[in-house]
């Protein structure tokens, strides 16, 4: 291979930096993960993640934090909608707001969703006069999740509808399409990769999320116990074996999530950029 | 002016009712999942009065956790400014090999769970590690002391930085640093004269990002704290103790202290974003 | 007319960008609405369109008042300067959209759509998208889709300024051959006066939110009605002091003295010339190669103006003394236009 000229200074420093606090934070203790699974046999993991408790976690966390990612898919797009196209007072603040999850420690967003939403709490009061009870039950987990979820469906949308050229609208109006059809079969399809982009990694941060859950969720096994919780609880009781092999899982459906996202962004810049 | 004209003529008129119902169920959702909140945590803590308040905040450990939250908020802040900057340098500055997998593997700490991020650290430094005679041998305690919690803080926000300044940066290019470095200008020169300037806004937004999830890391630093009162516990965590105590008002205090954090935080971010926008 | 605008105007803050415009155009026929960028051409096209709504004047197509009927509801066509075909619709769904959108049969969109895609010669390209597509075959998909309705009126805004300029050419006969076949009232923008020219029945000529002219292409080029389209058309010189040049009517008032490089005779000082006597001397300040002839720009009687010559007729060199004969001037006073012939001609056709 030729050798290449770099005229810009200091790629060995920069790279020398890079990689190395890249391995000291995240590939060394990510190896360990790996070093300590290569010491379990395959029947050792199968059994623990088969375990009934774990399974029901699985349904728990996957359930939640699904049903937490459509309506945030869906608000994120009226969110987003709200914020480009319509003038309104305090828009701003709206605007700034949406970080507001990011921004808040999730321990703090946990007990104050607790608080609101327990049968005495200004809002569970409401609710419980109907005999429904939120918190400490998976509605309870749900809705943490989807304060946890809030930014990212809207940030993701949120750009692509402020450079949408309004050509495309009016090309559909010049056609004779109504509102309504404009927005389903012209601005939806173009905005459809942002949504599902947003919605995979509200998604995978649902799954993972501990702070804000733990609180409302009453931890009762097979009801309201989220995978993240039985780590937990097994590293307390220092099984490390069942911690790591119960991680494994969630790890590997985290990247299913991340290569599915990249999937879509990839099938979408084919349609934009051309090619077969 | 273009857009107003447009949503007038094209199409069916649109209707005002669908704009306030919209604009309505935006502000109710906001409301309900948002500000009650924030409310709620300012209510509770000051329900037994404004001296229960003070008297709640100025609790030595409460003071000590948020020494701890600053430290580790720091060191996070540090660590990763100096990462991101060379390697948002080192990715977009040149070609090599493999430089999707980099970045792919600097994203990898955001799409994992922060309770495997503290776990990785316990099978890393723990009893059952390798290294863990070692450490043992020179007094050198990681789990359930300062240095884990430091390390999971630093790992939950390692990208927050790079990740700003990676798409500015890429979409500068290179050539004003190469002319630079034609007319003879050293890499540090390049960098303070040439570069930094375009990634200033950027590295600031980095850096309100990685406090604010610096600040409020919970779960990761959860499985590493151990819940040493006084010595291992960040602010979040004191929450969670003092919740967990039956003690909800002192709780609800000194969760107010992170919700003004977290407020100061919103509007910087704000303003350093807008200033960024006007910027270019 | 079919189509007729009646004293419309439109003000974006204090620009006014159509100032009491008024014309009408009939069915079947291919319009040119051009003009300078900024001229307003394209704000009357986009009013006719719905996309805009008049201040104040009405807007007749058929003899119906459209002003309140929104763009969707016009029967209008509209292609767009850079088409904006739906990026994620093939080729065969962007072209069935206005047709899904009416809710038609499957069986006659189908039908309709083959049709069209065979009518612009894309049969194969169906299930592409537009970035899979050149420039030029995407103007046509824009053209299909604009069609598909069966719109009594088509609109074009720009339609060749994004192809590049070899395709531009072909695109060009072809969308007048098409639009003649199908007969649809066409209007389309331009800025060009070229594409104007060959490709517009008539062209309505747009200056600062006025229209300056309407008529055939031939007539306008001929006949300019105001000072300002006699000097948008063709390369146009400026004479200093026209009464230098010899053998013409001494106008009093005027304002410009305009010329077409067509207007003008250079002759080498050892060729043979008909109106030598009325000819002036010039020098050759630069020459540039045309393709078709040479262009020389010339300075005589202290001004300078362009001329052109065959590429078969003996070189001219830079530097060299040379003849000029002017055959016609235009002369402008104000908005009006006057157009003087040389006297030492006779006859009074000449052929440009």
């Amino acid at each position: 291979m030729k050798k290449k000229v770099r005229i810009i200074p200091g790629f060995g420093l920069s790279m020398g930096v890079t990689l190395s606090l890249l391995s000291l934070i995240v590939l060394i203790p990510l190896a360990s993960l790996v070093v300590f699974t290569a010491k379990m046999s395959p029947s050792e993991i199968w059994h623990v993640i088969t375990r009934k408790r774990v399974l029901a976690s699985f349904e728990v966390s996957l359930l939640t934090a699904l049903i937490a990612s459509l309506i945030n898919a869906v608000m994120g797009v009226v969110l987003a909608w709200v914020l480009v196209r319509y003038d309104f007072p305090l828009k701003r603040l709206l605007d700034g707001m949406i970080e507001l999850p990011f921004a808040l420690p999730t321990a703090v967003a946990g007990i104050s969703l607790t608080s609101l939403y327990a049968d005495t709490g200004t809002v569970g009061k409401i609710f419980a006069k109907f005999g429904i009870k939120i918190a400490y039950t998976r509605i309870g987990i749900t809705i943490a999740l989807i304060f946890i979820g809030i930014p990212f469906v809207v940030r993701s949308v949120q750009p692509v509808l402020e450079k949408l050229d309004p050509l495309y609208e009016e090309a559909a109006g010049m056609l004779g399409a109504s509102r309504v059809q404009t927005f389903r079969k012209v601005i939806l399809p173009e905005l459809r990769p942002a949504i599902f982009t947003g919605f995979g990694l509200a998604f995978g941060r649902c799954l993972g999320e501990y702070g804000s859950v733990v609180f409302i969720a009453g931890n009762q096994p097979f009801k309201t116990e989220i995978t993240p919780l039985i780590i937990m609880a097994e590293l307390q009781e220092y099984d490390y074996s069942s911690a790591t092999a119960i991680a494994l899982v969630m790890l590997a459906v985290a990247f299913l999530i991340l290569f599915l996202v990249n999937l879509i962004q990839i099938h979408n810049s084919k349609i934009l950029n051309g090619g077969h | 002016m273009a857009k107003e004209t447009q949503s007038q003529t094209v199409g069916a008129k649109p209707s005002p009712v669908v704009k306030w119902l919209l604009i309505g169920l935006s502000v109710l959702f906001l409301f309900v999942m948002l500000v009650l909140p924030l409310i709620t945590v300012i209510q509770e803590a000051l329900r037994k009065g404004f001296a229960a308040y003070r008297e709640a905040i100025s609790d030595p450990d409460a003071f000590s956790a948020l020494n701890l939250t600053l430290e580790a908020t720091v060191f996070a802040v540090v660590i990763n400014t100096v990462f991101g900057l060379f390697a948002a340098w080192a990715v977009t500055k040149f070609r090599f090999h493999g430089k999707k997998l980099l970045v792919t593997l600097i994203d990898l700490p955001v799409t994992v769970s922060p309770i495997i991020a503290g776990l990785i650290y316990v099978l890393t430094f723990g009893r059952q590690s390798a290294i863990y005679p070692f450490l043992e041998e020179h007094d050198l305690r990681v789990v359930y002391a300062v240095p884990g919690i430091i390390l999971a803080t630093v790992f939950v926000t390692f990208p927050f930085i790079s990740r700003e300044l990676l798409p500015v940066l890429e979409a500068q290019g290179t050539d004003e640093e190469e002319a630079a470095a034609m007319m003879g200008a050293k890499g540090f020169t390049i960098f303070r004269k040439i570069t930094l300037p375009h990634i200033r806004w950027a590295l600031l937004y980095g850096i309100v990002l990685c406090t604010a999830r610096a600040m409020g890391e919970f779960g990761a630093v959860s499985v590493l704290s151990g819940h040493l009162r006084g010595q291992t516990v960040t602010l979040p965590l004191q929450v969670e103790i003092l919740f967990g105590d039956n003690k909800y008002m002192p709780a609800f205090a000194v969760s107010s202290i992170l919700v003004i954090l977290a407020v100061v935080i919103l509007i910087v971010r704000s303003i350093v974003e807008y200033i960024g926008k006007e910027k270019k | 007319m079919y189509i007729e605008l009646k004293n419309i105007n439109k003000s974006y803050g204090s620009f006014k960008a159509s100032d009491d415009v008024s014309f009408g155009i009939e069915k079947g026929k291919l319009f040119a609405l051009l003009g300078p960028s900024g001229s307003g051409k394209t704000t009357i096209l986009r009013m006719i369109a719905g996309l805009e709504k008049p201040d104040s004047g009405e807007i007749l197509i058929d003899g119906k008042v459209v002003n309140d009927i929104p763009a969707s509801r016009r029967g209008i066509g509209f292609v767009f300067q850079s088409y904006a075909l739906f990026r994620y619709m093939t080729v065969y769904d962007n072209i069935a959209f206005g047709l899904k959108v009416k809710k038609v049969k499957k069986q006659e969109i189908d039908a309709r759509v083959k049709e069209l895609v065979k009518l612009i010669g894309l049969e194969g390209f169906e299930k592409r998208y537009p970035s899979q597509l050149s420039g030029g075959q995407r103007q046509r998909v824009a053209f299909a889709r604009a069609l598909a309705p069966n719109p009594q009126v088509l609109l074009l805004d720009e339609p060749f300024a994004a192809i590049d300029a070899k395709v531009r050419q072909e695109l060009r006969s072809w969308l007048k051959e098409m639009i003649q076949k199908l007969g649809v009232t066409s209007i389309f923008v331009t800025h060009d006066q070229d594409e104007a020219i060959e490709v517009a029945d008539e062209i309505i000529v747009t200056n600062r939110g006025r229209i300056e002219q309407t008529g055939t292409p031939i007539d306008i080029y001929q006949n300019p009605a105001t000072a300002f389209t006699a000097g948008f058309f063709g390369v146009t010189s400026e004479l200093e002091d026209y009464k230098a040049f010899r053998s013409f009517e001494e106008v009093e008032e005027y304002d410009r003295a305009i010329i077409r490089p067509e207007f003008v005779k250079i002759t080498k000082k050892d060729e043979v010339q008909k109106y030598k006597t009325s000819a002036v001397e010039g020098t050759v300040e630069r020459t540039a190669f045309r393709g078709n002839c040479i262009e020389f720009t010339v300075r005589c009687n202290g001004s300078i103006l362009t001329a052109r010559r065959e590429l078969d007729e003996p070189r001219v060199e830079v530097g060299e003394t040379v003849d000029v004969f002017i055959y016609r001037i235009f002369i402008t006073h104000g908005d009006e236009v006057r157009l003087l012939p040389n006297n030492a001609i006779r006859e009074e056709s000449v052929v440009i």
